[in-house]
């Protein structure tokens, strides 16, 4: 274990050390190094933060699960989901930031934030939700800050009781901040009329239940590597394996019964975008789809619970799946675009208005209806950077705090 | 005072005289156009969709009412003028984008690297550096400037530099079938408004209820 989590630490300080070089680069020479462009806007960064954002529920579900409903064998794992939920909230923000075109104008969202934006309410609602999943790591912590940690512990009589009150206390809130992460950054995209792709009502439930799958799958993998596969754990595995299974079926459910209803209506422009997910990436779509249903359906079985190496490749083809899911965010909402008109004089005409790229193409058109995007290897770099990151603290922070029971 | 514009596409002969004419007056980085013509229903433009078929279609900012630009941007970079002018401050931008996420005309368009580098690319000669070169502030915003920074979104202006010496927007100026036309839309006594209903002038995407100030005049006849 010693060995592996060596080499895990150097490669993913590799990758990081990559992601932070490219983004240095993208600095330095303007988004022009991504291969977005005027019709496609939005790429690879902004699918991170639905990523990442999703990937940190599992703060939510194992505390609320154990603190307001009251499934105990949940326990040993609560620390670790207050952390994996900060460590992903936190690569949510970093996978952002470089799809901004100013950094250094930042804080314009404090000095001037225009309230009516959901962008703003989400930087507040993540940067709430960071804060709050390491209060709750702190409180859980509280009992066994010793020796060289007792430094950083608060004097109380009773750390036990008290970190049993104040988790109980603060479950209901990490609650509603973690629904909060999700059905605000769906809010992102939901609002906006000109993407048909986005602007469902079934968006922000659709985020929920994507969450639960994906943060439980984190969850679980990260207790995994630090119980194993152990008897004793078995219960709690069976329950993870269960959220996400009927998370995985809501989700799936969620995304038919909205394509189910545009089909039947026959909308030329809902058919049209449909198009682009269920033709243009049929395979990508199936992906998305087919990996999570394997991976829980797999997972729902007692004996591959009980293998470690299968619950491990389950949960990270559940989470490729998801990520899969996320990346098709952009595809439908950019490849089809929003002022498509029927001409007049013209039957059933349809035509869309080219715009001007804004990327000098020696051999392209200035005006394009359709943007071929695929990220660029400095997209992926940074957006790499940010998963190792999560990986990276992962373990660091496992090493140095009491994460972790020590098996008896 | 609403100030819009209504385009007659009945005067429009496709010339794209607007188009250079904002390109050029307003220092659009290579690359980026604020104004566009197009042939509706056609691939190329000037080549009819159908024979006897073949209007053209300016498009820019709508400077819509219900700005859904305005309302993602999370800074206030892009604003309404009191006049319902939308623009946008190049010095609040922090270039997230999701003001061309929000918008249904695909008209805002991000300055994705230093507009000198594009220059050079489009092999525009040293010498040339289109553009009046005097910022402009309303009200202490930078709503014009020659140098575009890098990372920031960009759109027309409706020309509020010239409006503010009393001249037309360069578009307006620019157009030789005389199609455009600015004007007062809360005056219902305006030419504006006057062309509006007894044209039957009508909005772009109307159902996305952005409520442009943009409005067009249909054509009765089309050019072969």
């Amino acid at each position: 274990m010693r060995k592996a989590q060596k080499v895990t630490l150097t490669v993913t300080g590799l990758m990081m050390l990559a992601g932070l070089i490219a983004y240095v680069y993208q600095y330095k020479e303007g988004l022009i190094v991504t291969n977005m462009a005027n019709s496609y806007s939005w790429g690879l960064y902004v699918s991170g933060l639905a990523f990442f954002v999703g990937n940190a529920a599992g703060g939510l579900v194992l505390s609320s699960l154990i603190y307001l409903f009251g499934v105990k064998s949940l326990k040993p794992f609560a620390k670790l989901g207050a952390l994996a939920a900060f460590a992903n909230v936190t690569a949510a923000m970093l996978s952002i930031l470089p799809d901004i075109g100013q950094p250094l104008r930042l804080l314009n969202m404090a000095l001037h934030p225009q309230f009516m934006s959901p962008l703003v309410w989400d930087v507040a609602v993540l940067n709430l939700y960071a804060m709050l999943s390491l209060i709750y790591l702190y409180i859980l912590m509280l009992p066994e800050l010793k020796g060289p940690l007792a430094r950083i512990a608060i004097k109380v009589d009773d750390p036990e009781a008290f970190s049993e009150k104040w988790a109980k206390r603060l479950a209901p809130f990490s609650l509603l901040a973690a629904i909060g992460i999700h059905v605000i950054t769906a809010w992102i995209f939901s609002t906006q009329g000109a993407r048909e792709w986005w602007n469902t009502a079934i968006l922000a439930p659709d985020f929920v239940a994507v969450a639960m799958a994906s943060g439980t799958a984190v969850v679980f993998m990260a207790s995994i590597f630090a119980y194993g596969a152990r008897e004793e754990y078995q219960p709690a595995y069976r329950i993870m394996a269960l959220i996400m299974a009927i998370a995985t079926f809501v989700h799936i459910f969620f995304m038919y019964n909205d394509f189910f209803i545009h089909i039947w209506y026959g909308n030329r422009e809902s058919l049209d975008v449909l198009a682009i997910t269920l033709k243009r990436y049929a395979v990508t779509h199936a992906f998305e789809v087919l990996a999570p249903l394997i991976a829980v359906i797999l997972l729902l079985n007692k004996k591959v619970r009980q293998s470690a190496f299968a619950v491990v490749a389950c949960c990270t083809l559940l989470v490729l799946g998801v990520f899969t899911h996320r990346y098709l965010l952009m595809p439908a909402a950019f490849e089809r675009v929003p002022l498509t008109l029927h001409p007049l004089g013209i039957q059933n005409g349809e035509w869309s208005a080219p715009i001007a790229s804004g990327r000098y193409s020696p051999h392209g058109d200035t005006f394009v209806t359709q943007w071929d995007y695929f990220p660029s290897g400095i997209e992926f770099a940074v957006f790499l950077g940010g998963v190792a990151f999560v990986c990276f603290l992962l373990i660091v922070a496992i090493r140095i705090l009491p994460i972790i029971k020590e098996a008896k | 005072m609403r100030r819009g514009m209504v385009i007659d596409l009945e005067n429009c002969i496709g010339c794209r005289s607007c188009a250079v004419a904002c390109k050029s007056h307003n220092a659009q980085p290579a690359g980026t156009w604020w104004n566009r013509v197009l042939t509706p229903g056609s691939e190329y433009h000037g080549v009819p969709p159908e024979a006897g078929v073949e209007y053209f279609l300016p498009i820019h900012c709508q400077h819509c009412e219900n700005a859904p630009c305005e309302k993602v941007c999370p800074v206030g970079a892009t604003y309404t003028s009191k006049d319902g002018e939308v623009l946008v401050d190049y010095e609040r931008c922090i270039g997230c984008r999701y003001c061309m996420a929000a918008c249904p005309y695909g008209v805002r368009q991000f300055n994705w690297q230093d507009p000198k580098k594009s220059m050079d690319q489009y092999q525009y000669s040293a010498d040339y550096y289109p553009g009046n070169p005097k910022d402009f502030r309303l009200k202490g915003r930078l709503v014009y400037t020659l140098k575009r920074p890098r990372g920031i979104v960009e759109k027309c202006n409706f020309c509020v530099q010239y409006k503010a010496q009393g001249l037309d927007p360069a578009c307006v100026r620019a157009c030789p079938g005389k199609a455009r036309f600015v004007g007062d839309l809360d005056d219902p006594q305006s030419e504006v408004s006057r062309m509006i209903r007894r044209r039957n002038g009508f909005n772009l995407l109307p159902h996305k209820g952005t409520k442009p100030t943009v409005y067009y005049l249909p054509p009765s006849r089309k050019e072969l």
